[in-house]
């Protein structure tokens, strides 16, 4: 029998966001892992929040650019909206867009969001099977224990929901595409910290590490 | 030896003291020289008698406010403001009067803010702000009081003139046109565009594109106040929910909805507007009192509301939501191809 999959907020990003031409390897991993579906996916609350956050951001980022259009003096470096991750993302799409109507460019970036922000509602609504472990039942300590490892929050509390929702049951696979904060040495590692002795943990699959 | 002061003495003392903004018990009691217990009894009695308001309490800790009810969310004017006010209510008035009619509510603030705004006026001074339907007097304008002039006005005739000039120009207009002119003579973005978007979705066939020209203007105009992120992201919310619904179903189906939702969020973003004003003017320059003691409760109701009220619509549109695919636009393509490896993540 296949293993069921805790969701990752990486994974589902990937997968809107892929697009055949450009998408490196993690993304197309990403992408066809949620195509051929196989076993349930699980999808905790943290990873929904950090879904809503994302769209947040992608509106943000519109904006800013938008912004930078009809002001060219305006200057997306300095802005307090947009984060330095962010940045090259903005500069980017300026560059690609700043000699269109600023009219039909709002109708244009508009499309593009309610696209993406659909794309993620679809899959919350058809393709996630579970969603689990809601914000309020997150254990803080196991969440400070973990940041002592993983210094992203949202991480912390994605991983924390994996753990708790893993206890009494068969092992599924936590699946990322997040090459900085969750590389299989640095699971290990956090297997064998004595405060998490008592938690089983899920069986990691990071895509991005994948071959 | 000294007099005892006696109760109506201290009262008196407590709310001439009052005036000058909220205090603590234990900063009324070193002004008045009196003990804790009797400055908290006294403003008890003038709590019960509306005269005063708590409006922090924790523990020892209890801040009181004099309430005169003739400000928006009792926001302190001084005593000559007040005066200025009412004469200048009561010149327009007198005004509306000379011509066999009483302003409505809506008349009498916006002449007082056209009077007020000009410099010749030489009532610059009174402080106006951003609220509901556009600039109005911080002190309220009721038209059922009986103002009077209760001072000389430094330029009482430039005054009249002006008020005239007003009348003259608003004969015969309707509450809602005066707010329009006015949110287009002082040029606010936000105030034109949701006169823009109301207009709209009052017409009996709602053009869909031309709501989406507004409301992407809207999403452009609606401030990112880091603090007051929500400001931004409830007009998200709701903008993005009021599309995406537009793939599944009708909007003119869920006018009602779309209007009431609207509604809320609006309150919330002019009670924004409401404080950016205040808190621009000198004398509110610690914003956060202006938060914390007047308008905080207001900024949490009304947050409260258009977050309910968005999270409604949002489920409507959850209900509609299917599995089928959307045509991306061509134009799309190259933001896909940039954003490939974007997550969004910090």
């Amino acid at each position: 029998m296949e293993k069921d999959s805790f969701l990752d907020t990486n994974i589902i990003v990937y997968y809107i966001n892929y697009n055949k031409e450009s998408a490196s390897e993690p993304i197309s991993r990403s992408y066809f892992y949620i195509i051929n579906k196989k076993g349930k996916f699980i999808i905790c609350h943290a990873v929904i929040r950090e879904l809503y956050n994302v769209m947040s951001k992608f509106a943000t980022l519109h904006k800013e650019v938008l912004k930078k259009v009809e002001d060219n003096s305006y200057n997306l470096e300095e802005s307090k909206n947009i984060s330095k991750r962010d940045l090259p993302f903005a500069q980017k799409i300026y560059l690609s867009y700043k000699d269109y109507d600023i009219k039909e460019l709002k109708r244009v970036f508009a499309a593009e969001r309610d696209i993406f922000e659909i794309g993620i509602e679809q899959f919350l609504k058809n393709t996630a099977d579970v969603k689990v472990v809601p914000l309020e039942q997150i254990e803080h300590e196991l969440v400070n224990v973990l940041r002592d490892t993983i210094n992203n929050y949202a991480d912390c509390q994605i991983l924390a929901s994996a753990l708790q929702y893993q206890k009494d049951k068969e092992t599924f696979l936590f699946v990322t595409a997040d090459g900085e904060h969750l590389d299989p040495n640095g699971y290990e590692y956090l297997k064998d910290e004595p405060k998490l002795r008592n938690y089983q943990f899920p069986q990691l699959k990071n895509l991005y590490f994948e071959d | 030896m000294a007099n005892r002061k006696t109760a109506e003495q201290i009262k008196e003392e407590i709310l001439s003291i009052l005036k000058e903004g909220p205090l603590s018990i234990e900063q009324l009691r070193k002004k008045i020289e009196s003990n804790w217990s009797t400055i908290n009894s006294y403003l008890e009695e003038l709590s019960k008698s509306g005269n005063v308001k708590k409006i922090i309490s924790a523990d020892k800790k209890k801040i009181y406010q004099r309430v005169f009810g003739d400000t928006y969310f009792d926001i302190p004017i001084t005593d000559l403001e007040r005066k200025k006010f009412r004469t200048l209510f009561s010149l327009i008035m007198k005004k509306y009067k000379e011509k066999d009619k009483t302003p409505t509510k809506t008349e009498l603030a916006k002449a007082a803010v056209k009077v007020i705004n000009s410099q010749s006026s030489g009532l610059a001074e009174l402080p106006t702000v951003w609220y509901l339907y556009g600039m109005i007097p911080l002190m309220i304008a009721d038209p059922s009081q009986n103002y009077s002039e209760e001072i000389q006005l430094e330029h009482t005739p430039k005054i009249n003139s002006i008020i005239e000039i007003y009348i003259q120009e608003s004969h015969e207009k309707k509450s809602r046109q005066l707010q329009r002119e006015q949110h287009r003579e002082y040029n606010d973005a936000l105030y034109c565009l949701s006169d823009s978007f109301l207009d709209e979705v009052q017409k009996p066939n709602w053009d869909k594109e031309k709501i989406f020209d507004i409301l992407n203007d809207f999403f452009i105009a609606c401030p990112i106040d880091n603090d007051f992120q929500e400001v931004f992201w409830l007009t998200d919310r709701f903008i993005s929910t009021v599309r995406k619904l537009s793939c599944f179903d009708k909007l003119e189906n869920n006018k009602i909805k779309i209007l009431l939702t609207f509604d809320a969020l609006w309150k919330f973003i002019a009670t924004y507007k409401f404080y950016k004003t205040l808190s621009a003017q000198k004398r509110f320059l610690g914003k956060e009192n202006l938060v914390n003691l007047y308008l905080g409760n207001a900024l949490s109701l009304r947050k409260a509301c258009a977050q309910e009220a968005i999270s409604d619509l949002y489920s409507v549109y959850w209900s509609k939501l299917d599995n089928r695919e959307l045509k991306e636009l061509p134009q799309t393509e190259k933001i896909k191809a940039i954003m490939a490896g974007w997550t969004g993540e910090d």
